[in-house]
């Protein structure tokens, strides 16, 4: 699974690369937003209260953003684990971080508490999530765009980004050298936008305490740092059914995926 | 109930088909401005272009203002996440091509007060296809 997760993960940031340099160098008029589904989100409004969409984006930004709400209730954030370009250029650099400052777990530098995490995670993703939708919505243009680690990353200078726009992304790689995908886990406003589909979500991974020896691997290999060995199902609605727990746990059979319904 | 893993990627790829698949049915335009009456007995046509630089609700609303005042010209509909324009025109008054050049002609900046060229590139019509982007 990891494989094929890391398949998944290369193919897409590559895509999404080759598409940015190819429009940057005029070769192509296909945009790195054209496929984002955090666009359909921004566009909502406009369409509900205009019947049209806002700024570049489009029916495909609205369409895979729908199909992300669908995929999200079905399999919690597994777009974030298996899809997002961004996502991945974090995991891979916070894996990059662990390995060089010698962390023990995805927490980094800084390990709070569950509580402080979900509180942190709630709020900050909550305010940039609102004023995004607010710039948006306002002023019907995708105004993040000089902001967004993700467009700033893979545009290839595109449209709205300014110098200081590194400024930003450079301080999110430092920040996730430090406290390895800070940016997912604290900032990240589709995060937030999918938390409310997410939690809900039908697949999740349960914990055999028949077999868990407690050893704790799972928590330290989990990129979201979940509290996986002292669940008995991961309930929360950050899990991206990734399975790296499940990799990196020593038993068979400790940890496996499940859905309501059939036999306990 | 237990799932073999695999479902997740299983999900992911159909709900990216589902998601593809499902735009056309959500396609809407950017932007649709009346520029003329046509005459009730015209037989009006439409072409369509698909022009460079048009990818957002500001380019096309520019590219709309490059056939105001054009003769024959009926309506202008963009879809700007395709860069595409379909113009409604009067035949008789307008033709495709004078449509096109108009597009690419220079664009006059409200703002400095100058002339702006080469902003609109029309790389296809009607299927036919211009030039690179
Ligand atoms: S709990 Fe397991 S599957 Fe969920 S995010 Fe953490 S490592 Fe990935
Ligand atoms: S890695 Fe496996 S055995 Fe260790 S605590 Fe997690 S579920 Fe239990």
């Amino acid at each position: 699974m990891r494989r094929l997760r890391t398949a998944f993960q290369v193919l897409v940031v590559a895509a999404v690369a080759v598409t940015g340099v190819r429009h940057a160098l005029g070769w192509s008029m296909t945009t790195i937003e054209k496929y984002c589904p955090f666009g359909g989100l921004e566009t909502a409004y406009a369409l509900v209260t205009r019947q049209k969409f806002t700024c570049a984006a489009g029916e495909l930004n609205l369409a895979l953003f729908l199909a992300l709400i669908l995929l999200t209730l079905l399999a919690r954030k597994a777009f974030c684990g298996w899809v997002c370009p961004l996502g991945a250029v974090l995991e891979w650099w916070g894996r990059l971080g662990r390995r060089w400052l010698r962390f023990s777990s995805f927490d980094g530098w800084w390990r709070p508490s569950d509580r402080t995490r979900k509180v942190l995670q709630t709020v900050l993703r909550s305010v940039v999530l609102a004023a995004v939708l607010a710039a948006t919505w306002a002023t019907g243009e995708l105004v993040f765009r000089g902001y967004d680690p993700y467009y700033i990353l893979f545009s290839a200078h595109g449209h709205d980004v300014m110098f200081w726009s590194y400024f930003i992304l450079g301080g999110l790689l430092a920040l996730g050298l430090a406290m390895p995908m800070a940016w997912c886990k604290y900032l990240c406003p589709l995060g937030a936008a999918l938390w409310p589909a997410s939690k809900p979500g039908l697949l999740r991974l349960r914990r055999s305490p028949d077999h868990c020896t407690e050893c704790g691997a799972c928590d330290d290999a989990c990129p979201q740092s979940l509290p996986v060995s002292s669940v008995m199902e991961v309930r929360s609605g950050e899990c991206t059914l990734c399975f790296e727990c499940t990799a990196a746990c020593p038993v068979a059979g400790a940890l496996e995926l499940r859905a309501p319904g059939g036999k306990p | 109930m237990r799932v073999p893993p695999w479902t997740v990627p299983l999900l992911v790829l159909l709900c990216a088909a589902l998601g593809l698949a499902g735009a056309r049915f959500l396609v809407r335009p950017s932007v649709v401005l009346d520029l003329a009456q046509a005459p009730s007995d015209a037989d009006l046509r439409t072409t369509v272009l698909v022009v460079g630089g048009l990818f957002c609700v500001d380019t096309a609303e520019r590219a709309a203002g490059q056939l105001d005042g054009l003769p024959g010209v009926v309506r202008f509909t963009a879809y700007a996440s395709r860069n595409r324009a379909e113009v409604l025109y009067d035949p008789a008054v307008a033709t495709a091509e004078t449509i096109r050049k108009a597009i690419e002609g220079p664009v006059y900046d409200k703002e400095t007060g100058e002339f702006l060229f080469g902003l609109y590139r029309v790389v296809e019509a009607d299927g036919v296809k211009y030039s690179a982007p």
